[in-house]
């Protein structure tokens, strides 16, 4: 009953005339940088980070995450029409709608995707919604050395669930963790590294660095971009599926939605790797297995529903333990903080508008795009035409005024500028912003959890394995080391087998993808 | 080109030149001769900020000037304090301030300024604070949680929500004054130092009686063993801790105030002292900035003054060293 009533709060907020505007825009805003190459979610995300500021927290959480699962439809456009994914997630789409688009089957390879990706969305809002509060009634027990287990384990997986080189992300996790180390000590009050300089008692702002390294960093390597996108000029027909088609895919969708939904909730999940679980399990599952890669519906309709599940359920981890599952979340943690709300444990009860107003909006942007995408996908292809230089231009404008607009502090657009050049030569070296800033995110709340553990136990380790929770966290992080060497060699010869093209930016980057 | 460059530089010259001679028209007696920049050292929507922007709209309407609330937050205020030491010494900024971690600020850290680069102008709220546990502690009363801490020095751990803050600096002064060994655990915020109450992991919190905790003790959520003034509260059920033994222990109450940058006319503090009195009696400001907070006898820039002095005497000896 707890549920329903919330649920029935939640779209009292969601129908809000503002709220539903802001959906709206999300999701709109979602597929339009997931169509274009050069922005992901994570860069539009953080450029438009200063704009949610001014408005309600739940309505700023409303449209960020619509641009996130909206950037999920968007992505699949051109990676089925153009084999170039529009975003990371998108890259497993490549292999077989690619191949759908060249038999002339585009339209039902995008209807499938945009069907797949709405019902894995709303199995994934009807999850969370049931989920989160018994979760977050669970996470009051959680004391700083849970923490410590919970926030290890999230920067050991976004290093080692990474499509990268483990070495090139873990260390950058090294460096985001030393890069947290600037400024007061959480438990002396004594300064670290801040040079005297009163602007750096705090650290290093969050909203600079990531927009920095997503923001400017990916502004700057676009512009260094110079191929030409083809032109789109063949038609599309028959979006709709045939019935063939959706029999062929229901397994796929049902089996995507799980899978999906269940990484995303993992910290360092999200959607790259769970279009390439779903993937890689639709392909063991088919009866005929060397169907894949040559135009098989499912490779498009599980990946797709994956990653949309895996974008609603990330919010699980934050909105409950106040520990973001990836990038993107960690850029909303960061927009809730600044409006004055602490994601926790107490979320739930203290701000049920957000909480259950981001999931009834949930509902509400899925069905937006599934009304959006199917008749407009002609449409959002042109939008490939905008110029690269206009659109830089004006996404650096936005970036510095935005980054400025938070603290009003000058020393912050150093920082910006610092780490979007960093950011551009991590990019143009194969090194992935992911884990850096996952890192820096996660970084003070390691160190503080783990001092405060040291505090409270008297200056003994035992605490750690003794507490059945960071235990069993600690026993699962172990886990993790040995099963991610196994699976991240057997995933190195997928990608490498299909040739993926040049996959650009978020969450994790094939670094292969940066040639 | 360069004709143009020429044209829009005398247009900026004589932009500013008739912004100076709009300035010298004025005399200088005449206070605000422009609009007044009040910094708050928190984020926008903080009590803190709630508070400037009522006294600021309530100052708006006394002195005609446009009053312009700037939040600037970083460093526990030192950010705004450092912005307002550097500005001109004319009333035309001003600050918000808390009290005592102004103090504890430089006491702690080279911060760039200390209690000698204000003028007080006066007090807004005083808010005070209280030693909580959660409604299962095994710890009845006050006697029964310090008496266990003197058994075993390890077992009472006292959350509190920030590691140079008022409230670690006053755990501190327990265990100094009268021996009983606490081990403060900084939080980041009251709030987080409510989750670790209820989940266990602390014994104790110490905080802020603040509109964030007092539902979770009006629900019973949380027990108050001892607030932290000299005479117990209208509005919490509980000690003090000057009644329960421990006179010493008063100065954890935190004060927030008005400063201006030392050297500002006395005339001009005179004046603004003025206004923050009859704006402690307005009632619809009293309303919005959180009417239990605002002290009975309203305390200027002579008490605030003395609040710096007190509080820098007092902790001393537990900010430097930890």
């Amino acid at each position: 009953v707890d549920v329903l009533d919330g649920i029935a709060q939640g779209f009292a907020v969601a129908l809000n005339p503002v709220n539903i505007l802001y959906v709206f825009l999300g999701v709109l805003i979602g597929t339009v940088i997931g169509v274009l190459p050069g922005l992901g979610p994570t860069a539009t995300i953080a450029l438009l980070l200063p704009l949610t500021y001014e408005i309600e927290p739940h309505t700023a959480v409303i449209l960020l995450a619509g641009i996130y699962y909206g950037s999920m439809y968007g992505g699949t456009i051109t990676s089925v029409l153009l084999r170039l994914p529009g975003e990371a997630a998108s890259v497993v789409t490549t292999f077989d709608g690619y191949e759908m688009a060249k038999q002339g089957r585009a339209g039902p390879a995008l209807g499938i995707a945009a069907i797949g990706s709405f019902v894995g969305g709303v199995l994934a809002v009807v999850g969370l919604a049931l989920l989160a509060p018994p979760l977050a009634a669970l996470a009051v027990s959680f004391g700083p050395p849970e923490y410590v287990a919970l926030t290890a384990l999230g920067i050991l997986l976004v290093t080692y669930l990474g499509t990268g080189s483990a070495l090139k992300s873990l260390s950058m996790a090294a460096l985001g963790l030393l890069l947290a180390t600037v400024g007061q000590d959480p438990i002396e009050g004594t300064t670290r590294f801040t040079f005297g300089q009163v602007a750096l008692f705090d650290g290093l702002d969050f909203v600079a660095v990531a927009m920095g390294l997503f923001g400017v960093g990916e502004i700057l390597h676009s512009l260094e971009r110079t191929e030409k996108v083809q032109a789109v000029t063949r038609k599309i027909r028959h979006i709709w599926p045939s019935r063939t088609d959706l029999r062929d895919s229901a397994g796929a969708i049902g089996r995507g939605s799980v899978l999906g939904f269940l990484i995303g909730v993992l910290p360092g999940g999200g959607g790259v790797v769970s279009s390439l679980a779903s993937y890689a399990l639709e392909k063991r599952r088919a009866k005929d297995p060397s169907r894949f890669g040559r135009g098989a519906i499912e490779g498009v309709a599980g990946p797709e529903t994956a990653n949309n599940a895996s974008s609603t359920s990330a919010f699980i981890p934050l909105l409950t333990l106040g520990i973001p599952a990836n990038v993107v979340l960690a850029l909303i943690f960061g927009a809730l903080l600044v409006q004055g709300v602490t994601p926790g444990p107490q979320l739930i009860d203290q701000h049920p508008e957000i909480f259950w107003g981001v999931i009834a909006s949930m509902f509400v942007g899925n069905l937006m795009l599934l009304a959006l995408n199917i008749p407009l996908v002609g449409v959002f292809v042109q939008i490939l035409r905008v110029r690269a230089g206009v659109l830089a231009a004006f996404a650096l404008l936005v970036t510095m005024a935005g980054v400025f607009s938070v603290n009003n502090d000058a020393t912050d657009m150093w920082v910006v500028l610092a780490f979007g050049l960093l950011g551009w030569l991590m990019k143009k070296t194969g090194f992935e912003p992911g884990p850096l800033v996952l890192a820096f995110v996660l970084g003070p709340i390691l160190e503080r959890a783990f001092r405060q553990s040291m505090l409270i136990s008297g200056g003994s380790l035992d605490v750690f394995v003794t507490r059945p929770i960071s235990g069993g966290l600690l026993a699962v992080t172990a886990l993790v080391v040995v099963v991610s060497i196994v699976t991240s060699r057997r995933r190195a010869r997928v990608l490498h087998r299909h040739g993926v093209p040049a996959a650009t930016h978020d969450e994790l980057t094939p670094a292969e993808g940066d040639r | 080109m360069n004709r143009l460059r020429l044209a829009a530089t005398l247009v900026a010259a004589l932009l500013l030149a008739s912004c100076g001679a709009g300035q010298r028209s004025e005399q200088p007696e005449v206070y605000p001769s422009e609009q007044i920049r009040l910094i708050v050292p928190y984020t926008a929507g903080g009590p803190t900020d709630i508070a400037a922007r009522s006294l600021g709209s309530y100052m708006e309407g006394v002195l005609g000037q446009t009053v312009m609330v700037e939040n600037l937050p970083g460093a526990s205020g030192s950010a705004a304090y450092q912005e307002l030491v550097s500005a001109d010494p004319d009333g035309h900024t001003l600050s918000m301030t808390a009290l005592p971690t102004a103090v504890l600020n430089y006491l702690t850290n080279d911060v760039g300024y200390t209690r000698d680069d204000f003028a007080p102008v006066g007090v807004i709220t005083q808010v005070p604070s209280a030693l909580v546990v959660p409604a299962a502690s095994p710890y009845a009363d006050l006697t029964a949680l310090f008496a266990a801490a003197r058994t075993d020095p390890a077992l009472v751990s006292v959350g509190t929500p920030g590691a140079t803050n008022t409230h670690a600096a006053e755990t501190k002064r327990i265990t100094q004054l009268y021996g009983v060994p606490l081990t403060v655990v900084p939080f980041e915020g009251a709030q987080e130092v409510l989750t670790a109450l209820l989940g266990g992991n602390v014994a104790a919190g110490f905080v802020n009686a603040s509109q964030d905790i007092l539902p979770s003790i009006e629900s019973g959520q949380l027990r108050v063993l001892a607030v932290g003034t000299q005479a117990r509260l209208p509005y919490l059920d509980s000690p003090t801790f000057v009644e329960q033994g421990y006179p010493e222990l008063t100065r954890s109450t935190t004060t927030f105030g008005v400063v201006a940058p030392a050297g500002t006319p006395s005339a001009v503090i005179a004046q603004l002292e003025q206004i923050m009195r009859a704006a402690s009696v307005d009632p619809e400001t009293r309303r919005s900035i959180g009417e239990r907070y605002v002290p009975d006898q309203f305390m200027g820039s002579a008490e605030l003054a003395a609040l710096f002095t007190e509080a820098e005497q007092t902790f001393q000896g537990v900010a430097s060293g930890g």
